[in-house]
């Protein structure tokens, strides 16, 4: 269903952005993306030694160009992961083979990158979540050293918190991470089927799981997570190919799984340039189509839209969490 | 305590059920005992499958592969890194005797997808492997079952069921083919959503009763209105198929026979243990883990060490075990991927639905010199983990003269069993360079480097070619 109501909420399907793409228009294996207005930046993993970049793209479907590339030299990537964007635009992204981040400038010049391997304080073992505190600091979901770290936006160490486990306050291959207006750091706690809630200095909250009494709200394999202006918090749950919405208190709300019956612009050209394909598509059930494969990161802007990133779909759904909805008659 | 004999003993049990073992691995499964480390790989669900949601964490392109070689490296990173080494080799003979590939099927999801089905059956009855495969996607289209209709057949699978998969050339008649493919009418796929922009989808199988033939058939001298599931009922009956499957399972994990398509005119070399295998068959209505256990329990098996060429994918994931330098996801299995096709087996793609030929034909001039300068590579790189944990055992040993840095080499790639030349050949070059010694930092670097030289040069014989 395009619309979803649950607990006073609504979340109604919007539009779509991207398709699989090798190189230039299009995304490959996307893992990660950043909203800075009405441009987004999207992180291509690709495969091997192909595909790896970031993305410019605007909302409206506009391919503004790329940058990065596979590589171990400067602005290159081998595992490109996550990405963030500074006060500033500037581009900082994150790759966990390379145990580094990459710094560009809006437009994609390569400014510096930092990292060192190792689980020493400070040191990087995959490296994924990357986001930014209230004072420019960035925080690091080190992975392979199930902890979060903190360090100045050049690099220089700062503190961490967590470590191996499945306790509260401890992570098993964390990866996806954000914060909210209140500093709060929520941190997608990957192998251990959870979200976990920090306070800015790293002391555990609250944890968004599935209910210990209904089972509801379950998680299995979380990777994104994202807070909106009323405190709302949503996890792409990755194992399940969809996204789970859960109110403050930690408390499911609903679960969307994917609604793009449109394709994108985009996707449209593609079909539209391929008669076999548009036969094709006339003799099936398409709706395995529009839902969610591998939703990999989520994100909400300052309107409240949600836009999920679909890593095996190679595109972004975008929801509105419509705010002044009238209820039709149900009679109709 | 086990002694060296158990140790080469068990060395060939997972050369052949497996990929091969770590010295230390054969140490400790030769503790255990043969006929229970025969019993763990018959029983592989009682280990951890690959975890694959963590290689897909890492390696996202692999899932819904998009273009080979991603599914060919997934399947290369599982070989190497499982904890069913039966499972995924049974993988692997499926799929050389039923051989579907890519240059056709174009879908490699699909192609994934029934490796997978080979995993989850490849032990059990073959009439149900059958079965499965009759139904499965890819093979439905390789074979053009899409194509069979009720009135108009098409006789690529039912001939090939017959030729290939089960009985063998002159074993039935070209009436049989046309009515096994009357009863493979109806069994098809339907259309999919076309690949791209938004990455692959999948087939499934279909039974359209409107298109499927239901009249009476005469099959194998047998009258009905067969069903496809009927057809593979009274094949797998069939004592050709018995032998067929027997000499299929010998000549993948014993003793390299002619090729397949001469099979009808030249006898199995080892007559004996094929009618021991058909006698296992027929006793276990075609049960594959009972006819391992009877292939690997036996004295034919245990006797014929070094007795079959490694094919590619074999060379190619035992010296990346033995290497151990893709024990977890990194970039890299691509180029494993392309080495096995390189070296001559192109997985997932193989020449023809008649496979590929094996035994000598594995080599050539082009394939046996990537065959050498891989392995010699890998295993005399003493920076790797799993040739430096070799460069530790020989340290533990202290010093040592050129026969023992030689002995105690071999023992560790295998232990390998070597003709007389290739032992002298060794035994020059370590005479020439001395032996091994550990008593100050100069020596030490200088066996280090003795030891990568006497491995590469191990993995460069004519022996190491043989499993």
């Amino acid at each position: 269903m395009l619309t979803t109501v649950a607990a006073g909420r609504v979340f109604d399907y919007s539009y779509c952005i991207g398709m699989y793409g090798m190189s230039g228009q299009g995304f490959w294996s996307p893992q990660d993306f950043a909203l800075a207005g009405d441009t987004m930046y999207v992180l291509s993993r690709g495969a091997e030694e192909l595909g790896q970049r970031v993305s410019r793209v605007t909302l409206d479907h506009q391919f503004l160009g790329q940058f990065g590339a596979f590589g171990r030299g400067d602005g290159q990537f081998v595992w490109p992961r996550s990405i963030a964007l500074d006060g500033d635009g500037n581009v900082y992204a994150s790759d966990d083979f390379l145990n580094r981040v990459s710094v560009f400038d809006p437009e994609g010049t390569f400014l510096s990158c930092w990292g060192e391997s190792g689980d020493d304080k400070g040191q990087l073992n995959g490296p994924c979540g990357i986001a930014f505190d209230g004072d420019g600091n960035v925080l690091i979901v080190d992975s392979m050293n199930n902890r979060v770290q903190r360090f100045t936006s050049d690099g220089k160490f700062l503190g961490k918190f967590g470590h191996q486990g499945d306790g509260e306050g401890e992570f098993n291959l964390p990866w996806g991470i954000c914060l909210d207006d209140a500093g709060s750091v929520y941190v997608a706690d990957w192998k251990n089927n959870r979200v976990q809630k920090f306070d800015a200095d790293g002391n555990f909250l609250l944890s968004f799981e599935a209910s210990p009494t209904s089972g509801v709200g379950d998680l299995h394999g979380p990777t994104g997570v994202a807070v909106d202006s009323e405190g709302d918090v949503y996890v792409t749950d990755w194992g399940n190919h969809r996204l789970q919405v859960y109110a403050p208190d930690g408390r499911f709300i609903a679960t969307l799984v994917g609604d793009a019956q449109q394709p994108s612009p985009w996707t449209q050209t593609y079909i539209d340039a391929n008669p076999d394909i548009i036969k094709a598509r006339r003799r099936v059930d398409l709706e395995p189509e529009w839902r969610f494969r591998r939703p990999v990161s989520v994100r909400v802007d300052e309107n409240d839209r949600i836009f999920v990133l679909e890593a095996n779909r190679h595109r972004v759904q975008v929801y509105d969490k419509v705010k002044d909805y009238e209820e039709h008659p149900l009679n109709l | 305590m086990t002694n060296r004999e158990e140790i080469a003993l068990m060395g060939h049990l997972m050369r052949r059920a497996g990929f091969g073992g770590t010295h230390d691995e054969l140490v400790d499964k030769a503790g255990r005992g043969y006929e229970a480390t025969v019993e763990d790989l018959l029983n592989p669900e009682q280990f951890e499958p690959v975890d694959e949601e963590l290689l897909y964490r890492f390696m996202p392109g692999y899932e819904g592969a998009l273009g080979p070689p991603l599914n060919q490296a997934d399947w290369v990173y599982r070989m190497i890194n499982t904890e069913r080494p039966l499972e995924e080799k049974m993988a692997l003979f499926w799929h050389q005797l039923f051989a579907t590939g890519n240059s056709k099927v174009d879908n490699p999801p699909e192609l994934t997808q029934q490796i997978a089905m080979f995993r989850r059956v490849g032990l059990g009855k073959f009439r149900d492997i059958l079965i499965e495969l009759a139904q499965n996607p890819a093979m439905i289209f390789w074979l053009d079952n899409n194509g069979n209709h009720r009135g108009a057949i098409n006789e690529n699978w039912g001939r090939e069921l017959l030729e290939l998969f089960s009985m063998g050339v002159g074993n039935y008649s070209e009436d049989d083919i046309k009515e096994a493919s009357r009863a493979f009418t109806g069994w098809t796929i339907g259309p999919k959503i076309p690949r791209n922009p938004l990455g692959r989808f999948y087939w499934n199988f279909e039974y359209r009763a409107e298109d499927h033939d239901d009249g009476e058939k005469t099959f194998l001298g047998h009258r009905g209105n067969f069903n496809g599931q009927d057809i593979i009922n009274l094949v797998v009956d069939q004592p050709a198929t018995a032998r067929f499957l027997s000499r299929h399972l010998y000549n993948f994990f014993v003793a390299d026979e002619p090729q397949v398509p001469s099979w009808n005119i030249t006898p199995p070399n080892d007559p004996d243990a094929i009618d021991q295998l058909v006698a296992a068959y027929n006793e276990s209505d075609g049960d594959i883990r009972f006819m391992l256990r009877v292939l690997f329990n036996s004295d034919f098996f245990k006797q014929a060490r070094f007795s079959r060429v490694k094919s590619p994918a074999e060379l190619v994931i035992s010296t990346a075990r033995m290497a151990g330098n893709f024990s977890q996801p990194r970039p890299g299995f691509n180029s494993l991927a392309f080495e096995c096709a390189y070296q001559g087996q192109e997985l997932l793609n193989p020449p023809s639905v008649e496979s590929w030929h094996t035994g000598s034909e594995w080599i050539d001039g082009g394939a046996l010199v990537r065959r050498v300068n891989f392995a010699a590579g890998l295993l005399g790189d003493v920076s790797l983990p799993g040739v430096r944990s070799m460069v530790d055992t020989l340290r533990e040993r202290g010093n040592l003269g050129p026969d023992g840095l030689v002995e105690a080499c071999l023992e560790l790639v295998g232990p390998l069993e070597v003709s007389e030349g290739t032992r002298e050949e060794l035994l020059e070059q370590a005479r020439s360079d001395g032996g091994i010694r550990w008593d100050t930092a100069e020596d030490c670097a200088a066996s280090e480097k003795r030891i990568g030289v006497m491995l590469a040069l191990i993995a460069a014989s004519r022996d190491f070619q043989f499993a």
